[in-house]
């Protein structure tokens, strides 16, 4: 890793102490901010407490609970899991698709692309508190598109079965960001290699397949791997709009999680599901990384 | 890296060589995207109507996509329902103190990182970049514990003095830029005499305009779309920002849709702003994200 230098040579380095005064907020934020809480939230896990009194020592029994008694625990990790199949897969199809649509030379194609990006920037509070008068049931504007369309209505939010699905619609709203990377990545293909399958005959599902999708594949599994991160750690969409309900169609964990603690009070047990969350977390990550060098293309693989 | 991302945001595949007629083929994709287009802006549409609407237009049935009569008391109206000048001066301070402390902490140890030869600089660089993995959560409620000890909870000390010491995104694209300009700059300015510092802020802030710009950018709207965070350390309600305070309008049981619409615009107005402005920066610097990536 460093570079080991003559012993002679180090002392002699003037420039040791100030590359260390430089770099010094970071390493004290890294020393507050990750590594304390990060070791102190492991004892938290193993306690009962209630963040005013004394943390009382209780070793597995949160966990013990979690899986066996706590009516929340498994519905809620059903929702995470089918909010995160829901959004990652037309997340990313969308942005890519988008991306392709909007990589050409037309008139007004920067417009557009802010166009898209713009919900983007916006902040997540008010564009979800937007879409929750455009889902209202009666005076709403999904609803009336719907009605004008000849097609039938929902409840959106208030539905059990809608609720979540309403979340994913919204989420996508928000599609830009991700057509934005896929964009980048997409000009940088160079257009010899298109023009060379042209040459040899390739059609536009050819091309496609064979050197679009290979070439932006660390893109997308990169974008894949944030995704599934973040879709897991939603949070402001039931904070903001549907309070986890109705039932526990829209409880995600990470709402859980946050009204364990903050709204009963239980931090050991809200500090034990967050490493049932870290460590999903983990264990997908690393699944998706293995699975990555069956699809990734790298081009130290082909030469 | 970053040459790659402004020449080819610049040299765009073009399908249209030379100006001839369209062929159906472009006017087809050209109306693809006009739709989607048009999808997307629906929304701010039904929006800017709504916040136009009188207390009768929002509930009207069936409802109206352009109101009959317009009404812009609701601008006023909403202002004083949410306190709306207090929580925007709130969250204005916030953000100001989170943005300028994490864009002048990150460029210091970017710099340090790219261009201070030391022992176990890459180590650091990969415990900061490592810790951009971390899920936020993990951390919450001891730091939560801790801000609650040390006096902090119901102040904005948790919510602006953590920027004060670095985000390791901001130093990996900080440290990526500094790697793009000559080292010869440095080695000049050092005959001069000059020092780290000197060289740090005569040079290489000038030169990394784009990337700062987009730090900023990126940390204002982090601070002003937040709303996890005030959540958990903001209990007074003249402390809270506009994110909390737009929420909680939005979570009463009759809503004044129309009032609420007006606010939510002026709430936007700041991110939309400052992205409509920097927007030249802001695209260099994601096109230099991407150009990274790529290779």
């Amino acid at each position: 890793m460093v570079q080991a230098q003559p012993q002679r040579k180090r002392r002699r380095n003037p420039d040791a102490g100030i590359g260390y005064l430089f770099i010094a907020p970071s390493i004290i934020g890294f020393s507050i901010f990750v590594i304390y809480p990060l070791v102190t939230s492991i004892y938290y896990a193993l306690t009962q407490w209630d963040a005013v009194s004394a943390p009382i020592f209780i070793g597995l029994k949160n966990f013990i609970f979690m899986f066996q008694s706590d009516p929340s625990f498994w519905p809620s990790l059903k929702a995470t899991g089918l909010f995160v199949l829901m959004s990652v897969p037309t997340g990313l199809i969308l942005g890519l698709a988008l991306a392709m649509l909007l990589n050409r030379k037309i008139p007004g194609i920067r417009m557009f692309r802010t166009i898209f990006y713009l919900p983007v920037v916006l902040p997540a509070v008010a564009t979800l508190t937007l879409w929750k008068f455009i889902f209202d049931p009666r005076f709403g504007f999904a609803n009336e598109l719907l009605t004008y369309l000849h097609l039938p209505t929902s409840l959106w939010l208030g539905s059990y079965s809608m609720a979540l699905p309403s979340l994913v619609i919204i989420g996508l709203w928000g599609v830009g960001g991700t057509m934005i990377i896929f964009l980048a990545g997409l000009q940088a293909v160079p257009q010899e290699l298109y023009e060379a399958a042209r040459l040899d005959g390739g059609g536009n599902w050819t091309i496609l397949t064979r050197v679009t999708l290979p070439l932006i594949s660390p893109i997308l599994f990169l974008q894949l791997v944030m995704h599934i991160i973040g879709s897991m750690q939603a949070f402001v969409q039931p904070a903001v709009l549907t309070g986890g309900g109705p039932g526990f169609s829209t409880d995600l964990f990470m709402y859980n999680i946050w009204q364990n603690a903050f709204q009963n009070q239980q931090f050991g047990f809200a500090e034990a599901q967050v490493w049932v969350l870290f460590i999903a977390i983990i264990l997908i990550t690393v699944f998706t990384f293995r699975l990555s060098s069956m699809w990734v293309y790298t081009e130290e693989g082909t030469e | 890296m970053v040459e790659t991302g402004k020449a080819v945001s610049r040299a765009l595949p073009t399908r249209l060589p030379r100006r001839r007629r369209w062929t159906s083929q472009q006017m087809f994709i050209f109306g693809v995207i006009v739709f989607f287009a048009v999808i997307m802006m629906l929304p701010f549409f039904w929006m800017l109507t709504t916040a136009l609407k009188t207390n009768n237009g929002i509930y009207h049935l069936p409802p109206q996509f352009i109101p009959t009569t317009f009404d812009f008391a609701n601008f006023g109206a909403g202002i004083r329902a949410v306190h709306f000048v207090r929580l925007f001066i709130n969250s204005a301070i916030i953000a100001s103190v989170a943005t300028v402390g994490s864009v002048v902490s990150s460029m210091f140890v970017g710099y340090g990182l790219a261009r201070i030869r030391f022992p176990g600089r890459k180590i650091w660089f990969y415990a900061f970049i490592g810790s951009m993995m971390l899920p936020g959560i993990v951390g919450l409620i001891p730091m939560f514990k801790l801000y609650l000890n040390v006096g902090w909870y119901n102040t904005w000390f948790p919510l602006t003095v953590p920027a004060w010491f670095g985000n390791p995104f901001f130093i990996f694209l900080a440290r990526q830029f500094y790697f793009s300009i000559p080292r010869s700059l440095d080695e000049a300015a050092k005959l001069d005499g000059a020092g780290h510092f000197t060289i740090l802020t005569r040079i290489m802030i000038p030169l990394t305009r784009p990337i700062w710009i987009t730090m900023a950018i990126f940390a204002f709207q982090g601070s002003w779309n937040d709303y996890l965070g005030p959540l958990v350390y903001l209990y007074s309600q003249s402390k809270w920002t506009l994110a909390l305070g737009m929420a909680s309008f939005a979570g009463v049981y009759n809503t004044p849709w129309n009032e609420y619409m007006a606010t939510d615009l002026i709430y936007m107005l700041p991110p939309l702003i400052i992205f409509f402005v920097a927007q030249r920066y802001f695209m260099e610097g994601l096109g230099s994200l991407g150009g990274a990536s790529v290779r």
